[in-house]
C-alpha cells in the first residue's frame, strides 16, 4: 500500500527539489506543493516520487522515520 | 526507489499476439503494520495519516474505528458524522487529483498544476475546520467544534472545481444517459476528452469482465481472515469464497442510473469505470453539503470501555474498501493488520488481470495503462509486454 517516507530537502533548483531518505537521493517537482519549502524541510512525495505532495513538520517526520527505520531493521518490508 | 516505497509490476505475456497470461507482482509491505504492535493506540493513530499519506484520512479513520471497536467505545453520532465528512472530502480530493493530474497524462496532454495544487490543502483544512485541536484521530473522539464558515468555503471551492470540470452542475451531465452523451460529445474538459477518445478508439468496453463487485458491507469473512493472517498471504492476495472482488467507485454505486446505462453498453469496461469516479465526485459533494448542515459540537474524550478485545474498522476510501484489524492486550496494540483496496483490484486473478486476458493490438501498453488508471492503484506501476510476434 501507499507507505510514505518523509524525505529531507537537500537542494532546490528552479522548482525541483533534491531530497534524501534512508541514504537514497532523488529529485522531485515542487509544482504541486502549496506550502513554501526550503532546504532542510521534510516533504512526502506522491506515488512514484515525481511530485512532492505535502510538507511535514520536523517532529512528525522524525516520528515516522523512527517507525520506518524499525520496519526496515526487522525486515518487515 | 527509496526502501519501503512500493510499486506494482504488470507483465502481459502474449501468445499469437493475444494476452494469454497476466502477471502482477508487488513489493507492497503488507506486514509493515506489525511494527505498530506494542504501541499505545492513541500514539499509533496520530502516526497513521503520515505513514500512509496518500489516503491518510481513510487510514486514520479505519484505525480509529478498529481501535474503538476493540476498546468497546461507541463514538457519538456527532463524531461519526464529522468523520464521514473527513472521509468524503478526501475521496473527493483524491478523485479530483486523479482526474486533473493523471487523466491528462493518459491523453498525452500537459497537466494544469494550478488546478491540482489546492486539492490536498482542502483535506488538511477540513480536519482543522472540524477538529481545531488537531485531535481527529483520538479514540473516544477529539474535540469537535465545526467551523461552519470554513467548511462552507471548502465546499464552495470543491463546487467550483466540479463546475469547471463538468461545465455546469454535475447533475446536469450525470443524471441521465442522453445528457451525459451530449456532454461527452461536445464538452471540452479532460473528462470529456478522455471519454470521447475511448469512444473514438472503440475501446469504451475494454477491460470488461464478469462483474464481481465488493459487497456493500465488505467480505463476510473479513474479520476472521484478517485474524488468521499471521503470514500476510491473505493481505497480499485476498479472496472470499474463491472470488476476488472489484472495489472502488463502481462497486459503490451499483444502482446509479447513468452507470447502469453505461454498464448495459460497455459492461464494467473503461468508460463505465472512469465515469463511476465522476459520479462519485458529484454524489460526495452533494452528501457533504447536506452533512455540513447537521454537524454539531462534541467534547469527545470517551474513555476506553475495556483494555482487551479485538476490533475491525472498514472505510470506503477513494480507491475502495480499506480495512484495519487490531487486538488490544492490556491497552496496547497487537496483531495490527491492514488490507488496502489495491490488493483486490490488482490481484493476479482480480479485475485488472481478468480484463486484460485475450487482449490484442499494437497499443496494448496504453490500454493497460488506461485500465490500471480506471482502477486507480495507490502505488506506481510498470507495464511490460513480452512475446510480441
Amino acid at each position: 500500500m501507499c507507505m510514505a517516507v518523509p524525505s529531507r530537502i537537500t537542494a532546490i533548483d528552479n522548482g525541483i527539489a533534491t531530497v534524501e531518505a534512508f541514504g537514497a537521493s532523488r529529485t522531485t517537482s515542487l509544482m504541486l506543493l502549496e506550502d513554501e519549502v526550503a532546504v532542510g524541510d521534510y516533504i512526502i512525495l506522491g506515488p512514484g516520487g515525481s511530485f512532492a505532495a505535502e510538507k511535514v513538520d520536523p517532529e512528525t517526520a522524525a516520528e515516522a522515520l523512527a517507525y520506518l527505520t524499525e520496519v526496515l531493521a526487522t525486515g518487515q518490508a | 526507489m527509496v526502501p519501503l516505497e512500493s510499486g506494482l509490476s504488470i507483465s502481459l505475456h502474449l501468445s499469437e499476439d493475444r494476452v494469454e497470461r497476466v502477471e502482477i507482482t508487488s513489493n507492497r509491505p503488507v506486514q509493515a503494520s506489525a511494527m505498530l504492535d506494542g504501541r499505545p493506540p492513541a500514539q499509533m493513530l496520530a502516526l497513521l495519516p503520515t505513514l500512509y499519506s496518500l489516503c491518510g484520512t481513510a487510514q486514520g479513520l479505519a484505525g480509529l474505528e478498529a481501535v474503538e471497536n476493540a476498546a468497546g467505545i461507541a463514538a457519538p453520532a456527532a463524531q461519526r458524522m464529522a468523520r464521514h465528512v473527513l472521509c468524503l472530502v478526501e475521496v473527493l480530493a483524491e478523485h479530483a487529483a486523479s482526474v486533473l493530474r493523471d487523466w491528462p497524462v493518459l491523453l498525452g496532454e500537459a497537466m494544469d498544476p494550478a488546478a491540482v495544487k489546492p486539492l490536498r490543502p482542502l483535506v488538511a483544512a477540513t480536519r482543522k475546520a472540524l477538529y481545531p485541536a488537531g485531535d481527529w484521530t483520538a479514540p473516544g473522539g477529539g474535540r469537535l467544534a465545526p467551523d461552519r464558515r470554513a467548511l462552507d468555503e471548502i465546499l464552495r471551492r470543491f463546487d467550483e472545481i466540479l463546475s469547471r470540470l463538468f461545465a455546469g452542475p454535475p447533475e446536469e451531465r450525470l443524471d441521465g444517459y442522453a445528457d451525459f452523451h451530449a456532454w461527452v460529445a461536445h464538452g471540452d474538459s479532460v473528462a470529456t476528452r478522455l471519454l470521447r477518445r475511448l469512444d473514438g478508439e472503440g475501446i469504451a468496453s475494454f477491460g470488461r469482465t464478469a462483474p464481481c463487485m465488493m459487497p456493500e458491507a465488505g467480505p463476510h469473512d473479513l474479520d476472521r481472515r484478517l485474524a488468521g493472517d499471521c503470514g500476510g498471504s491473505y493481505r497480499s492476495h485476498p479472496q472470499c469464497d474463491g472470488r476476488v472482488f472489484e472495489t472502488g467507485p463502481l462497486s459503490r454505486h451499483p444502482r446509479h442510473p447513468l452507470l447502469a446505462a453505461l454498464a448495459a453498453r460497455h459492461g464494467n469496461g473503461l468508460s463505465t469505470r472512469f465515469t463511476a469516479r465522476l459520479v462519485e465526485m458529484a454524489t460526495a459533494l452533494r452528501e457533504l453539503e447536506d452533512l455540513v448542515q447537521d454537524l454539531c459540537d462534541d467534547s469527545g474524550g470517551l474513555a476506553m470501555g475495556r483494555t482487551d478485545g479485538t476490533g475491525l474498522g472498514q472505510v470506503d476510501a477513494a480507491r475502495g474498501l480499506l480495512a484495519h484489524r487490531v487486538e488490544l492486550r492490556e491497552g496496547l496494540l497487537q496483531a495490527y493488520r491492514i488490507l488496502a483496496p489495491t490488493e483486490w483490484n490488482f490481484h493476479p486473478q482480480g479485475p485488472l488481470a481478468l480484463g486484460l486476458m485475450g487482449a490484442s493490438g499494437l497499443d496494448l501498453e496504453w490500454r493497460t495503462a488506461l485500465l490500471a488508471a480506471s482502477l486507480d492503484p495507490c502505488v506506481p506501476y510498470r507495464i511490460q509486454v513480452t512475446g510480441h510476434a
